[in-house]
């Protein structure tokens, strides 16, 4: 198994690197350069002149591209063109905010999203597992931003004006210092997600609770709790394993709607921040980062597909 | 695998009335009563003001001399003091100066600065560190944002214990106009990014670019009593509804720049008070009178002929705003109210069109959201284009295309500018050395009226001057002037001392010294 593992990461650095290529062949073919975005309309020729030079906007493009990929490999993920300083220092901060978002809101629609899931399996076509099935379809219905506007109508500003409604920490304090500002963010990501690993997991779990094994352990008389958990459970987790992955990759793409709509201060805030300021190298930097999770929860969802499925696994190790 | 869909319905029935029984419960839950009372009487000390303002981003900066952004706008308004800038009526305040007197000829200016002015660290402001000033803004390798439109000068000079002295290479009878920019705030000698001290209101406790900064009053202010608050805090929004929803949720005392369209809502709601204000703010479309079909003076008139510009104000700004007559600098002593107001008149401009030969003029019209309201003018215009037989496509791009190497080649497109008088917005937008000469006007019996009027002393003749110059650009000029917009804020019920600013800068002019909270 650890061969396999070793193979897809050889292949996911490969990925990574043609990612790094396209994102920065795409940021040049956008017009514009940065010198010109910083300024705006208050570029005078002589100040767009001052600040490419500044940048060493004039060097060959090749020549960028290689000394950043260099920095890349050596920790150094270069120089952002719109603070002037290392994009390391830029993204620090940001990373840990948004991990801390995607984390909660990873953590949150999975067990809920599994636990509703068997739930309403269990109770199948009872009044409880309508309405699941109605209530998830429909939020799974709507994009990331009607979900988080209704959420700011509904618990912020209008119905119930009871949590903040944009995340507002103060410069030098981590964004969990103040947790309640973290709850709108947060439910709008496992309300997005939720839905989709719940109806995953009812559909496996129905099918499996009709199964001849489950049948056959009901029959020898154990308990149908010991029958969920021991027998059912662990043949319903491979498949769904798949819908989280995909599920929480996209969330690293739609933290940053979300950052945005709520002003949190991520890495998708910075992202839409630096497309805008043409800050090729901060826009790299990112891309690879969302580019990096959506490999690695891949890979974790691949192993946990091998390590539950019996037949897999003795292939693979042999 | 099957997913089960079906919903029966009597689940339905259930479902439906859990909603309707939820309904009157948020209805009662949306109104709420304002408990806070309007504030009155004497302006209250103490407190921390938190302003939502729009726009910022990483490049961020608290550089007094080159603000690009509305937060780095805010920021500099609030450190920094230049010599003179204008007040709330538009008119010229002295601030760091106490005098700016010039020579007979208009070549010589002479600023005093104000008796005991300090920075923030309390040192006091010589005429040296005047002259630093200068130089940095002036800095051949690193030109500042104000260098653009004081080529005229040529020395600075300490002349005294408070002088310091304007040469000027060519006169210039409006030169405190020029002086009178908030990007040309006076600091010390010695200064550094690492201590950012002017003599403003407000001195630096903190900054985070793209997020906020923070800042407390200072106690060396030259205004007696002022500023109010003992905290300000700037806090960055790059979009407009989260902007909204932290004040409706309370999470900021005052927001810049409502959307039009929310006007209205916000009005309703007892806890907030929306500021309109006047200003000489213009959106113009922009015609190349160097490029076919707008060399030719008739398509010009004409498609300035088939705007209607009462229906501009409003459906582009609701009505926050009022009609344009293809000129600009209204807050102008010399302003030419004197020229008919210029109304739509299809049947003539189909009549020009033809005469000049274009009967079927197709023509494209570069767009970018580059103000609110922009794009909407430009959808709006090629409406009422139609009804001359006009075809304008519509080319939208984003806001760093349109102000990226081809902006100012555009044949046809839009521009934004802020309040300025007659001659220094003729200095930035309409002479061939200009550093935004969008619509390459390059009118010999303009330059020449222009010239002669920025070394005529005597006002009246001056006046007179600029008054031909003005009736130059109504016929033949290359800018479709359709209105001014109002600048529209709003801040909640507690705060007080923010008024109606003419400059075009959004809350009182990020005028925070006056702001207090109830």
């Amino acid at each position: 198994m650890s061969r396999l593992i070793i193979r897809r990461l050889l292949v996911s650095l490969v990925v990574l690197w043609l990612v790094s290529l396209l994102v920065f062949v795409a940021t040049l073919l956008l017009p514009g350069d940065p010198a010109r975005a910083i300024l705006g309309q208050q570029a005078t020729p002589d100040r767009i002149a001052a600040l490419q030079a500044q940048l060493n906007l004039d060097a060959p493009v090749w020549e960028r591209y290689l000394s950043w990929l260099g920095g890349v490999f050596t920790g150094d993920l270069g120089t952002s063109a719109a603070t002037q300083g290392p994009v390391n220092d830029l993204l620090g901060d940001r990373i840990g905010a948004s991990l801390v978002l995607l984390v909660t809101a990873a953590v949150l629609s999975t067990l809920v999203g599994l636990a509703l899931g068997t739930w309403s399996a269990v109770r199948r076509g009872r009044a409880a597992d309508h309405t699941v099935s109605g209530i998830s379809l429909v939020i799974a219905a709507l994009p990331e931003f009607v979900i988080g506007v209704a959420l700011i109508v509904l618990l912020s500003t209008t119905v119930f004006p009871l949590l903040p409604s944009v995340t507002l920490a103060p410069p030098g304090e981590p964004v969990w210092s103040q947790p309640l500002q973290l709850i709108l963010p947060v439910l709008t990501l496992t309300l997005v997600v939720t839905p989709y690993i719940t109806r995953m997991m009812r559909a496996t779990m129905s099918e499996v609770l009709d199964s001849g094994y489950v049948e056959m352990a009901r029959l020898k008389g154990i308990p149908e709790r010991t029958v969920l958990t021991r027998h059912a459970l662990p043949h319903a987790i491979g498949p769904v394993a798949q819908v989280i992955a995909l599920q929480l990759a996209w969330l690293a793409g739609g933290v940053v709607v979300v950052e945005f709509l709520f002003r949190y201060p991520g890495v998708g805030q910075a992202l839409i921040d630096a497309v805008n300021n043409r800050d090729v190298e901060v826009v790299q930097a990112i891309t690879l980062l969302i580019a990096a999770v959506y490999i690695v929860v891949n890979l974790l969802a691949d192993i946990v597909g091998i390590v539950t499925n019996p037949r897999l696994r003795t292939e693979v190790s042999r | 695998m099957s997913f089960d869909k079906r919903i029966s319905r009597r689940n339905f029935l259930v479902g439906s009335a859990v909603l309707a029984g939820t309904a009157p419960l948020l209805a009662a839950c949306g109104g709420r009563s304002g408990a806070v009372t309007v504030p009155s009487g004497p302006p209250r000390r103490g407190g921390r003001l938190r302003v939502g303002v729009t726009g910022g981003g990483a490049s961020d900066t608290l550089d007094p001399h080159i603000p690009a952004t509305s937060p780095d706008i805010a920021r500099v308004r609030n450190l920094y003091e230049p010599l003179l800038y204008r007040d709330h009526d538009y008119e010229l305040e002295m601030l760091v100066a106490e005098s700016l007197t010039s020579s007979p000829d208009a070549t010589t200016w002479t600023a005093t600065l104000r008796e005991g002015i300090k920075f923030h660290d309390g040192r006091p402001v010589t005429p040296a560190d005047v002259v630093a000033t200068f130089r940095r803004i002036l800095d051949p390798d690193d030109p500042k944002s104000g260098a653009a439109s004081l080529t005229m000068l040529g020395d600075v000079v300490a002349t005294g214990d408070r002088q310091v002295e304007f040469r000027l290479s060519e006169a210039s009878t409006v030169f405190d106009d020029y002086l009178a920019q908030y990007s040309l705030g006076v600091v010390p000698a010695d200064f550094s990014m690492d201590n950012p001290v002017g003599t403003g209101p407000f001195r630096l406790q903190g900054f985070t670019p793209g997020l906020q900064s923070s800042f407390v009053r200072n106690e060396h202010y030259w205004r007696p009593g002022q500023p109010y608050v003992d905290e300000l805090v700037l806090i960055n929004f790059p979009e407009d509804d989260a902007r909204i929803n932290a004040l409706l949720s309370s999470q900021v005392d005052a927001i810049d720049q409502v959307p039009v369209a929310l006007v209205e809502v916000l009005r309703s709601d007892e806890r907030l008070r929306v500021l309109s204000a006047q200003t000489g703010t213009w959106l113009p479309f922009t015609m190349r009178v160097d490029r076919p079909p707008f060399d030719d003076v008739r398509v010009r008139q004409a498609l300035r002929l088939v705007v209607d510009r009462e229906q501009m104000i409003n459906q582009v700004l609701s009505g926050q705003g009022r009609i344009g007559n293809d000129l600009y600098a209204p807050f102008d002593p010399a302003y030419a109210s004197e020229l008919p107001q210029r109304k739509q008149d299809i049947a003539q401009a189909r009549r020009l069109l033809a005469e000049a030969g274009h009967p079927n003029l197709d023509i494209e019209l570069v767009t970018a959201p580059i103000q609110a309201g922009a794009v909407e003018a430009a959808q709006v215009f090629q409406q009422q284009a139609k009804a001359a037989g006009v075809n304008v496509r519509l080319r939208r791009l984003d806001t760093t295309t349109f102000f990226g190497e081809n902006y100012l080649s555009w044949d046809f497109a839009q521009s934004f500018w802020y309040t300025r008088n007659y001659l220094p917005q003729v200095a930035n937008g309409a002479l061939p050395q200009s550093p935004y000469n969008e619509t390459h006007w390059e009118d010999p019996e303009f330059l020449d009226l222009v010239r002669r009027a920025d070394r005529t002393v005597d006002r009246a003749e001056r006046e007179e001057l600029l008054k031909q110059a003005q009736r130059i650009e109504y016929e033949r000029g290359g800018n479709i002037i359709w209105g001014f917009m109002n600048q529209v804020d709003a801040f909640q019920v507690y705060v007080a001392g923010l008024v109606p600013d003419r400059t075009g800068l959004p809350l009182s002019g990020y005028s925070f010294r006056e702001a207090w909270l109830g």
